[in-house]
């Protein structure tokens, strides 16, 4: 009997890890293609979690789950799928500014953009400058992001981004910034490309900039 | 007076003074100390500052590994908690003694540091600045129901961000003579700040028997203590400078999903830091804290408002209490964006269950936007709450005079008792709104159909129009001014 695809999307809306990544093999081995089984499965799955998300159906433990189950089918599928299928939706590098030690909210957003497929690099807190222009260099990403819960370390996400532009790099990413002082307007004065209020809208925002 | 009651002396009587309320048993508060005891012992908490570690590691009890994770057993944490004092009097830059921390005695004061406010003149959201702080501070010193000032917002205008803290103090200073807690960048930051209150109170040694503040730090949830942290509680200790160490978990998020598990964890923090202090120097005045509260699962928000922030601090003050040492804890707070009915509620539920609880400082009182925005209409609102919780702790008095029956008896039935002079005694007795209209409806109309929000408005601007502190005199503004002075200097090089 084929494998259920439509049954592991509600395994995976479900959270069922092992069983997600059982499913992917059975399906595997039974010579399912994986291209069919990412799109229709896994993804499928992805899709409604994301709006079952927004339609406060869901909530964030849930959602971080089903990301999960996700990647537990990825790591299956990943070796028998082409370089482009198995392409990350982009890649994400993020750090909290020196000086601020605030956190999970910088962790929640790197979470999030891992669920919705990104490759992520969490550099972690109280950063120097010179750390971000690093990151930048060495894993290219997409997307750079920057946490400040302070009015008082925020201006050093400005300084990251002229730090970038010495460097003559500032162009080759898309830089988001956020955390509870930051605004839109204040993201402009810096020169940052996007706005991230919470976790869920800047996956959105960051998407739409990354344009996979 | 001759008594009319038949038998003024029964036998095997309780009465209570007050309503009593508690979330944990005896045996429940054990069952988290004991779990906090084991974290320490065995998952332990990591120290980022060299002369902390120094001091875990010649205690010769504590472990320090190599990640800079300290694990303490539970014997040195038993003697370091004996250390600390049970009774604090916290005095105001006018020298009143108007705060005696001491089991069961509560007092509410602000939050501090929010980083944007409401302009009252545009009403547009933006960054708070030097005069939002003093406005605050003016009116708590106003207001007859809070007992002491956090900076309520952030100065923002100010020249370096390392030196922030001072400024605040200033503007904090201008506007309040009540006692504070306040906010410091770093060991070097509170110093000042410390040297500054010292100028009102004539020295160092006056500062220790009543200090004018208290010093607000926090360890970083789950178990790590971060290098300015531990700086500023180093030097309280080495000073004598009371101070809260005060966990900020959010369940679910930085800390486990259930309550007591948060609160286990927290305990640990706590402790870990009184182990800390007494090695450094044993009975200062530590006082333990926790804004415990739950990470929203929809928003991501920190909570201010719901119900399981008000249930896990009332229960982290049962806790305190039998571990001897004072509360700081939160109530008056909201997450709604504006002073609206989620406000008043937040803030009612949370103050009410502070209050019933017994914690000693009550802060964040005011805040709105979860933490981050300022609203002195807010702090004006609360107060009225405030002085309704109060009264709802008074309890009832059943002796000879509270059971009335001379007055009953005087009335008869069908009389009335407005006329007598048992009501003319004791109608004071209860709690006299001032922002609550219990007006007919016509009164109502006829006076402009205001809302809460109005009145509360009114009174926030009459305070800002007419209320003036009393002004620090000249020779203490100028040592102020130098100790602010020196501090841009050291660091503008
Ligand atoms: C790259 O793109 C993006 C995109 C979106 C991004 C993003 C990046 N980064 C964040 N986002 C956004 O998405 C996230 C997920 O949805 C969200 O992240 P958040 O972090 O906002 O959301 C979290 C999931 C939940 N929110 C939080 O966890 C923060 C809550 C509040 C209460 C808070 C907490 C908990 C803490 N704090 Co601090 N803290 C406050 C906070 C008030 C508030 N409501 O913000 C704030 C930010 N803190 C403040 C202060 C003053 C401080 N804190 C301090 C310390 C701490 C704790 C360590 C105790 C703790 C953090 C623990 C931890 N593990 O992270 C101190 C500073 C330490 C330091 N050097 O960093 C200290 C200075 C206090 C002191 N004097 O010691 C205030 C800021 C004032 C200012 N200067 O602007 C504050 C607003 C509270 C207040 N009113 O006092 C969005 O902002």
């Amino acid at each position: 009997m084929a494998v259920d695809l439509g049954k592991m999307a509600d395994l995976l809306i479900a959270g069922k890890v092992e069983d997600v990544s059982n499913m992917t093999q059975e399906a595997i081995d039974e010579g399912m293609n994986p291209k069919e089984i990412l799109e229709n499965g896994l993804i499928a799955g992805m899709d409604v979690v994301g709006q079952r998300f927004k339609a406060c159906e869901m909530f964030i433990p849930e959602v971080l789950r089903s990301a999960k189950a996700m990647s537990s089918g990825m790591d299956k599928l990943r070796p028998l799928l082409s370089e482009s299928d198995s392409r990350a939706a982009g890649s994400f590098v993020i750090g909290t500014v020196k000086g601020d030690l605030h956190d999970i909210g910088k962790n929640l957003v790197a979470m999030m953009f891992e669920g919705a497929g990104f490759k992520v690099v969490n550099l972690g807190i109280d950063l120097d400058t010179q750390v971000f222009v690093d990151a930048v260099k060495e894993h290219k990403p997409d997307l750079l992001g920057m946490s400040a819960l302070l009015t008082t370390t925020m201006p050093r996400m400005g300084e990251v981004i002229n730090a970038l532009k010495e460097a003559g790099i500032r162009d080759q990413v898309k830089i988001m910034v956020g955390g509870a002082p930051v605004t839109e307007d204040f993201a402009q004065e810096i020169g940052a490309d996007i706005y991230g209020a919470n976790a869920a809208s800047s996956v959105d925002k960051g998407r739409e900039a990354v344009g996979k | 007076m001759e008594s009319i009651m038949p038998d003024m002396q029964p036998m095997n009587q309780t009465v209570q003074e007050t309503p009593q309320f508690r979330v944990l048993t005896e045996d429940q508060i054990e069952q988290i100390y004991f779990a906090a005891l084991d974290v320490l012992e065995r998952v332990g908490s990591r120290v980022h500052e060299d002369e902390a570690l120094e001091l875990f590691r010649n205690s010769n009890e504590a472990v320090v590994s190599d990640d800079k994770r300290v694990r303490v057993p539970a014997s040195l944490v038993e003697r370091a908690l004996k250390s600390y004092p049970r009774k604090i009097t916290l005095q105001g830059r006018n020298g009143k003694r108007s705060v005696a921390l001491q089991k069961d005695h509560v007092y509410f004061g602000t939050g501090s540091d929010l980083p944007f406010t409401y302009d009252r003149k545009t009403g547009e959201r933006r960054r708070t600045t030097y005069k939002d702080v003093t406005d605050a501070a003016r009116i708590v010193d106003a207001l007859p129901n809070f007992d002491f000032f956090m900076s309520h917002g952030i100065v923002s205008d100010v020249p370096n961000p390392q030196t922030y803290d001072r400024h605040q103090f200033m503007a904090m200073l201008e506007g309040c003579t009540k006692p504070m807690v306040v906010t410091s960048v770093d060991g070097e930051g509170l110093e000042d700040l410390w040297k500054m209150a010292c100028l009102f109170q004539g020295g160092e040694e006056e500062f220790r028997l009543s200090p004018m503040f208290v010093a607000y730090i926090e360890p970083i949830s789950p178990l790590t203590n971060d290098r300015s942290a531990v700086e500023k509680l180093l030097f309280a200790a080495e000073k004598g400078i009371p101070a809260m160490y005060t966990p900020c978990p959010s369940s679910g998020a930085t800390a486990p999903a259930t309550i007591a598990g948060m609160l286990v964890q927290s305990l640990a923090e706590t402790l870990l830091a009184a182990v800390m202090c007494y090695l450094k120097k044993p009975g200062m005045p530590l006082i333990m804290g926790g804004v415990t509260t739950v990470m929203d699962m929809r928003t991501t928000t920190y909570s201010y408002g719901a119900p399981e922030m008000s249930l896990a601090s009332a229960a982290n003050t049962d806790i305190s209490k039998w571990l001897n040492l004072l509360m700081f804890s939160t109530g008056g707070c909201s997450d709604s964006k504006w002073l609206d009915e989620q406000a008043a509620i937040e803030s009612t539920l949370s103050l009410l269950t502070a209050f019933l609880s017994g914690a000693n400082l009550v802060h964040d009182v005011g805040y709105i936007d979860s933490g981050v925005n300022a609203s002195l209409e807010s702090l004006v609102m609360n107060d009225e709450i405030i002085g309704m919780v109060r009264q709802v702790g008074k309890g009832i008095r059943t002796d000879e005079e509270g059971l009335a029956l001379k007055v009953i008896n005087e009335a008869g039935p069908g009389g009335e008792f407005v006329t007598r002079d048992h009501t003319y005694e004791h109608w004071r007795d209860w709690f006299l709104p001032r922002f609550m209209d219990r007006s007919d409806w016509e009164t109502w109309n006829s006076e402009g159909c205001k809302t809460m929000s109005d009145r509360v408005n009114e009174e926030t601007q009459r305070i800002l129009d007419t209320y003036e502190p009393q002004p620090i005199d000249d020779a203490t503004r100028k040592g102020l001014k130098e100790i602010i002075d020196a501090a841009e200097k050291r660091h503008s090089q």
